[in-house]
C-alpha cells in the first residue's frame, strides 16, 4: 500500500484553441500539447503491447473506437485536438478527439507524472502533491 | 435584562459537534432562533438524522444557554439535513437527487457483504433518512430473498425502473429481472451498462443515502461504479481472519487507486455466542479487521456478532435489524450504521470546504 495521495486538478480548460491547461491544487499549472496527450492515450487499443513473459488480454476492435496509435505516432493527424473532456468518478478524465477515439481514460496521477514541464523525475522538487 | 441572540450565539458557540471538530454556530446547525424575555427556543439541524451523539450536543447545548443570566427556559427541536458528497458532480449527471453513495465492499466473497448492506441501509432507514439500496451483485444477488421481496419493479414506456419499497428503503436488485434457476453470464460491457442503468435508469428520487452492495473483486461493477459517479466512499466489510484480511486490502487498494475515500471498516461475523451456554467462541478469530483499520488508519465502524438470529432473520426475508431491534446483533448494526453517517457527515462538510475540480473545454 502506497502513502502517496492523488493529486487533484482543481481547473482543467484550455491553454490555447487546442492545448489542455490543468491547474493543480498544489498551484502547479500543466499545459499539455494537444497531440502529445492523443499519443499518450493510455487505453488498450492504444497503449504499448504489455513486455514480454504477460498475457496480452487486450482485444479493442480499432474501428468501434477510432484510429488507435501506431508506433511513432503514425496514422494520428498533426491537428488532432480534444472536443471534450468529461470527469471520470474522482480520479480521472476522458477525452473525446477530434479523431473519433474516446476510450482513454487519463488518471490524474499519470497527467500529474507527465506534465512536461515537471522534471524526468516526475514530479518536480518542492510541489506538494495531495488530496486534503 | 433582556437575553440578547449575540449571548445565545456565544453560549452556543462554546459546544462542538465531536465528529466535525467545530462549534455549533460556525457550522451553521442554530437555526430558528427565538427569544422571548427569558425562554429561548431554537433548532439544531443536524447533519444526519443517524447522529450518534445527537442528545450529548443537544444537553450540552441546554447547559449552555441555561447559564446564561435571566434565561428561564430552552427549549430545543432537533432537526437534521443530510449534506450531499456529490457537489463534484455536474447538473447533468446520472443521479442528481442523490446525496451520498455509498459502496459496500469485500475483495473476498461469503463474508456477509448483503447482510451488512440490507441491515445499515435498514438502521439508517429507522432514523429517518431516505435511504435506498442498490444489489450490484449482478451474479448472486441476495437483497431480493434477505428483504422478503416478491414484487417486480415497474418499468415505463421510456425504459425508467421503479424501485421496488420494502421496509422503507427504496431497492433495486439483478435479482428482479431473472428467474432463479437463470444465471447471468456477461463480459464487462453488458456489466458497464447494468451499473449505468441501475444509477441512471431508475426513478431514485430524494435520497440521503444510497447504498451499493457490491459483488465480490475488483473487477468491472466495482470500475464501472466509480467511473460513473464520485462515490462518497466505501465501506470495507471483512471476517476477522487472515485469508479474509488479506483480500480486503486488495478492495481498500482498489478504491485508494480511484481516489474513492474508505468511510470505514466493518468485522463481521467477529465472534458466536453458544446460545446453549454462553460462552463466546472466536470463530475465525477476533479484533483482525479492527487491528488492520487501525494499521492503514482507516475508521473502524464495528463488529457485527456471528449469531443464528441474523441468518433466521435474512432468510426470512425481516433483517434483524427489523425483527429483533433490542438483539445485540441488530444494535452491532445500529451503532455501525451511526458512525457510518457520522463519517458520510465529516467526508461532506470537508467536500464543502474542497475545491471542486472545473471542466471547461
Amino acid at each position: 500500500m502506497t502513502d502517496t495521495k492523488t493529486p487533484v486538478p482543481i481547473e482543467i480548460g484550455r491553454a490555447n484553441e487546442h492545448d489542455v491547461k490543468i491547474r493543480w491544487q498544489d498551484g502547479h499549472e500543466s499545459v499539455y500539447p494537444a497531440r502529445a496527450l492523443r499519443l499518450a492515450c493510455p487505453c488498450a487499443g492504444c497503449a504499448p503491447p504489455p513486455p514480454a513473459g504477460q498475457a496480452a488480454i487486450s482485444a479493442v476492435k480499432p474501428a468501434e473506437t477510432g484510429p488507435v496509435v501506431r508506433a511513432g505516432g503514425g496514422g494520428v493527424a498533426e491537428t488532432v485536438h480534444p472536443v471534450r473532456i468529461d470527469l471520470v468518478g474522482r480520479y480521472a478524465i476522458s477525452i473525446q478527439w477530434s479523431d473519433g477515439h474516446n476510450t482513454g481514460i487519463y488518471t490524474f496521477e499519470r497527467l500529474r507524472t507527465m506534465c512536461p514541464c515537471c522534471s524526468a523525475g516526475g514530479v518536480r522538487q518542492g510541489a506538494r502533491v495531495e488530496t486534503d | 435584562m433582556a437575553v440578547t441572540q449575540e449571548e445565545v450565539l456565544n453560549a452556543l458557540r462554546t459546544v462542538q459537534d465531536p465528529d466535525l471538530k467545530r462549534d455549533l454556530v460556525s457550522l451553521g446547525f442554530i437555526k430558528q432562533l427565538r427569544i422571548e424575555g427569558g425562554r429561548v427556543a431554537f433548532a439544531i439541524e443536524l447533519t444526519t438524522p443517524a447522529c450518534p451523539v445527537r442528545d450529548l450536543m443537544k444537553d450540552q447545548a441546554r447547559v449552555a444557554v441555561a447559564a446564561i443570566p435571566d434565561v428561564l427556559q430552552v427549549d430545543i427541536t432537533m432537526t437534521s439535513q443530510v449534506r450531499s458528497s456529490m457537489a463534484a458532480q455536474p447538473s447533468g449527471g446520472l443521479v442528481p437527487t442523490v446525496k451520498n453513495i455509498i459502496p459496500i465492499a469485500s475483495g473476498k466473497g461469503g463474508v456477509g457483504k448483503s447482510t451488512v448492506s440490507a441491515n445499515l441501509a435498514l438502521a439508517l432507514s429507522r432514523t429517518g433518512a431516505r435511504v435506498g439500496l442498490m444489489d450490484a451483485d449482478v451474479y448472486g444477488p441476495t437483497i431480493p430473498t434477505l428483504l422478503g421481496i416478491t414484487a417486480a419493479p415497474e418499468v415505463d414506456a421510456q425504459n425508467r425502473i421503479t424501485p421496488v419499497e420494502s421496509h422503507g428503503l427504496k431497492v433495486i436488485s439483478m435479482g428482479f429481472f431473472m428467474k432463479p434457476e437463470e444465471a447471468v453470464v456477461w463480459r464487462g460491457p453488458m456489466l458497464h451498462k447494468t451499473v449505468q442503468q441501475f444509477l441512471g435508469g431508475v426513478l431514485w428520487g430524494e435520497l440521503d443515502y444510497l447504498l451499493v452492495d457490491l459483488p465480490p473483486g475488483t473487477g468491472d461493477v466495482q470500475l464501472s461504479l466509480c467511473q460513473s459517479i464520485p462515490v462518497t466512499g466505501a465501506v470495507i466489510v471483512s471476517t476477522p481472519q487472515d485469508v479474509a484480511l488479506n483480500v480486503a486490502q486488495k478492495a481498500i487498494a482498489m478504491f485508494k487507486k480511484l481516489n474513492a475515500p474508505i468511510l470505514g471498516v466493518i468485522e463481521n461475523m467477529s465472534h458466536y455466542v453458544c446460545p446453549h451456554c454462553g460462552t463466546t467462541d472466536e470463530i475465525f478469530g477476533t479484533g483482525g479487521a479492527q487491528r488492520t483499520a487501525e494499521r492503514m488508519d482507516l475508521p473502524f465502524l464495528g463488529a457485527i456478532p456471528l449469531a443464528t438470529p441474523v441468518r433466521v432473520a435474512s432468510d426470512d426475508g425481516i433483517p434483524i435489524v427489523i425483527s429483533q431491534p433490542d438483539s445485540p446483533a441488530a444494535q452491532a448494526f445500529v451503532q455501525a450504521a451511526e458512525r457510518l453517517a457520522a463519517q458520510v457527515s465529516i467526508r461532506a462538510m470537508q467536500g464543502e470546504l474542497q475545491p471542486h475540480v472545473n471542466v471547461s473545454f
